[in-house]
């Protein structure tokens, strides 16, 4: 006598087990547990600020005051891209650039502190230390004798680290300067500011690279799970369980659904964890980014089904899973790099998903503004899903 | 001991052990890391500005602007090419000349400048790229500018991160091949029963382990060797590069022996091999941060291998140099061979008996 049980509840039963088994591979829930740990910790580590300013120091005979009085008052409202820094003399600022000096400014305020550390000059307190690397130390007199037409020689004093465009530029400037003073003017007209910038202007709010690592954390996350489901899978075709769980009213479709739902519902749940701990949720991105993430998650179940169906061995499981996954991940490396990816990098699965998720978390926008991007990603999805379920169906019907 | 013998396992692991992936791994991570590391990162943390220019008049400024150091240039054929790609921020800015731009310039006419920033670039590479393109237009007007600018420079420049992340590369190039293979190949023959099989014929662990050993040593070396190479890292002398990364090669070759007696399966294995990493791995980061004290990579066993290959290989040095680091390398790998000795008497006792 047997009870009818619903394909539900055996499906149900499966997922159960496949939980409960998790659960007790130490290897697994360590690997997990570190990566979920690592992920979060290098994310908060990494600087979420861009430095694009250059700070710039300055000496010079007093002459110089308007001019960098001016300097400063167009500095201030906007990201110039230039810091300056005034110095009593030449000395003192080749001291601060060659780092036996250090310059503190408040954390309040404009005032500003120059230790001299072998001196026994105590750390100021509230402040913070500013970096110097290059200065131009202008002349006695280098105004005056400028616009009469005399030539006078600017020094500009910079560390051997300081790369030789920004040396360049510094020279361009000085004698940009001079040009202005003698009422050289360009012998080319300008063009109108509005039409310079392409895109959206970004100076000064920049997108970090914390923020766009974002994406890369989230496809190492589901990485991690492609072994673990793997390895699960993988696992219980060479101990042949999956032949004991057949022999029950358990068809292969039933197995097959359970494998999809377990992979979907673990990686979904870390990514989901890991991604709240980074800060990428919020109240206009959440729809969003489930989205993205359900697509991923059942994406990388179904690499892990082929990946589980092909080992022979936790190594060999290992290696076909980094073969399969490392290529996945490039799209999230090239996100760090400036400019288009090329032209592979596009076709690959996951560059659509992340080109989505960078959007939505660093970018704000919506998933409306990337359909295209959510079509292909949703046929990716459906190819490579489709084929590790094939493989799978394949293997164990071998059994 | 038995030569014989050993040379008989040798053949075996010759033969079988390229078929392991293992093997693939730890011939293809080096490349894989120079790739990613040098080409990827090398630029993210360094990145140069990048202008891009169509030339439509053969101008003085596009031959000026190839020969400033330290400015990426690209030509492009359209301006709508140009103003695309400025705009997806593959470049940080874009500079269209005219035909007859630079006479334009010579006769007054000042002609346009169609210069375009993208929005995305660095406040910082927009100054350096506008403030360079306007006096490379000053030069080809030819006036002579009213002030002369000297550059003093002083210090000492550092080496670039792509240098300092050779280490990190060396690192997985030496362990993988050294340490992780001939100790996957140990508990791989441990799970698969081969090695309880092998021990019960005259075959005695210590001559399998000098075998695994040997192997590990051999391709350590020859995998430290191409990654130096493909980091242009080899130094100016070649035996004294060869003495350390042997040295380097026999330490992690002994560290993988003691890993694979130590672990009773690949899941054991795997977890030793993760806790441990950041042993191994820790002396690495103070050569991306000079910065840092330094003394405390030293604190490290494997500062001791490392540091080595970066003198004689990165700073040119000789073996009157480091052979302190090479004999305190060695002696800990001595101190290592009773330890691997007592572990190989535990695995023969559990698997034969």
């Amino acid at each position: 006598m047997s009870r009818p049980v619903s394909r539900a509840a055996i499906v149900s039963a499966i997922v159960k087990k496949d939980f409960v088994e998790f659960s007790r591979d130490k290897l697994y829930i360590f690997l997990s547990l570190l990566g979920m740990i690592f992920f979060v910790l290098i994310f908060w580590f990494v600087p979420d600020t861009v430095d694009e300013t250059i700070t710039l120091g300055m000496t010079h005979g007093g002459d110089l005051g308007a001019l960098v009085a001016q300097f400063e008052a167009g500095a201030e409202g906007s990201a110039e891209g230039l810091a300056l820094e005034v110095f009593d003399s030449p000395e003192q600022m080749q001291g601060v650039i060659d780092g036996s000096l250090e310059l503190w400014r408040a954390d309040e305020g404009d005032a500003r502190v120059i230790r001299d550390k072998e001196a026994g000059d105590d750390k100021p307190k509230d402040s913070h230390r500013v970096g110097v690397q290059i200065g131009i130390a202008f002349p006695e007199g280098f105004l005056i004798d400028t616009a009469t037409g005399t030539r006078t020689t600017v020094k500009v004093y910079a560390d051997a680290a300081v790369p030789p465009e920004i040396q360049t530029a510094m020279k361009s400037f000085v004698r940009e300067i001079a040009y202005g003073i003698t009422d050289n003017v360009l012998p080319v007209t300008e063009p109108a500011q509005e039409n310079i910038i392409l895109g959206e202007d970004r100076a000064g709010d920049q997108v970090s690279i914390r923020e766009k690592m974002r994406p890369m954390i989230s496809i190492m996350i589901l990485m991690v799970e492609v072994f673990s489901l793997a390895s699960l899978i993988s696992g219980e075709v060479l101990n042949r369980t999956v032949v004991a769980v057949l022999a029950t009213p358990a068809k292969i479709g039933d197995f097959l659904a359970a494998k999809t739902i377990y992979g979907t519902v673990l990686a979904l749940a870390q990514a989901f964890i890991v991604l709240l701990a980074i800060g990428a949720f919020t109240a206009e991105n959440w729809f969003a980014l489930l989205v993205i993430l359900v697509i991923a998650s059942v994406m990388f179940t179904g690499i892990a089904m082929a990946v589980g169906a092909a080992g022979k061995d936790f190594m060999g499981t290992l290696f076909y899973a980094m073969a399969f996954v490392l290529p996945l991940m490039i799209p999230a490396f090239a996100l760090l790099l400036p400019g288009t990816a090329s032209a592979w990098v596009r076709v690959l699965p996951t560059y659509g998903l992340i080109q989505m998720l960078n959007g939505v978390t660093a970018y704000g926008r919506g998933i409306d503004e990337y359909l295209p991007q959510l079509g292909i990603s949703v046929a990716w999805l459906v190819a490579i899903y489709v084929a590790g379920l094939f493989t799978l169906k394949r293997k164990v019907e071998s059994l | 001991m038995s030569l014989t013998r050993v040379l008989k396992v040798l053949r075996k692991d010759l033969a079988l052990g390229p078929r392991s992936p293992i093997f693939m791994y730890a011939i293809a991570l080096p490349v894989v890391l120079t790739l990613v590391l040098q080409v990827a990162f090398g630029s993210l943390f360094a990145p140069k500005p990048r202008m891009a220019v169509v030339d439509e008049g053969d101008s003085a400024i596009t031959a000026q602007l190839a020969a400033t150091d330290g400015i990426e240039l690209t030509m492009l054929d359209s301006v709508d090419e140009l103003k695309t790609g400025v705009e997806a921020n593959d470049y940080d800015a874009g500079l269209v000349l005219t035909e007859g731009f630079d006479e334009a310039v010579r006769d007054g006419s000042r002609p346009l400048l169609d210069l375009f920033i993208g929005g995305e670039s660095l406040a910082s590479s927009r100054i350096i790229l506008s403030v360079t393109a306007l006096d490379l237009v000053r030069e080809v007007e030819g006036s002579a500018p009213p002030v002369d600018v000297e550059i003093v420079s002083f210090g000492d420049a550092g080496l670039p991160v792509s240098v300092r992340l050779v280490p990190l590369i060396m690192m997985y190039a030496l362990f993988i091949a050294g340490a992780f293979m001939p100790a996957s190949s140990l508990v791989e023959e441990k799970e698969q029963g081969t090695l309880s099989a092998l021990l019960v014929t005259p075959v005695r662990a210590g001559e399998v382990l000098l075998v695994k050993g040997i192997l590990g040593c051999v391709l350590a070396f020859v995998m430290a060797f191409m990654t130096l190479l493909m980091n242009d890292a080899l130094g100016g002398a070649p035996f004294d590069m060869a003495v350390v990364l042997f040295s380097g090669a026999a330490f992690s070759a002994v560290i993988g022996m003691v890993i694979g007696t130590w672990s009773r399966d690949s899941t054991a294995m795997f977890t030793l091999m993760k806790s441990s990493g950041i042993l191994l791995f820790a002396p690495v980061i103070f050569y991306l941060f000079p910065e840092w004290p330094q003394w405390i990579a030293k604190l490290f066993p494997t500062f001791w291998v490392i540091d080595p290959i970066w003198q004689v290989g990165i700073l040119g040095k000789g073996l009157d140099a480091v052979w302190l680091e090479i004999v305190i390398a060695i002696a800990i790998s001595l101190a290592l061979v009773p330890v691997i000795g007592m572990l190989s008497k535990r695995m023969q006792r559990v698997l034969v008996g």
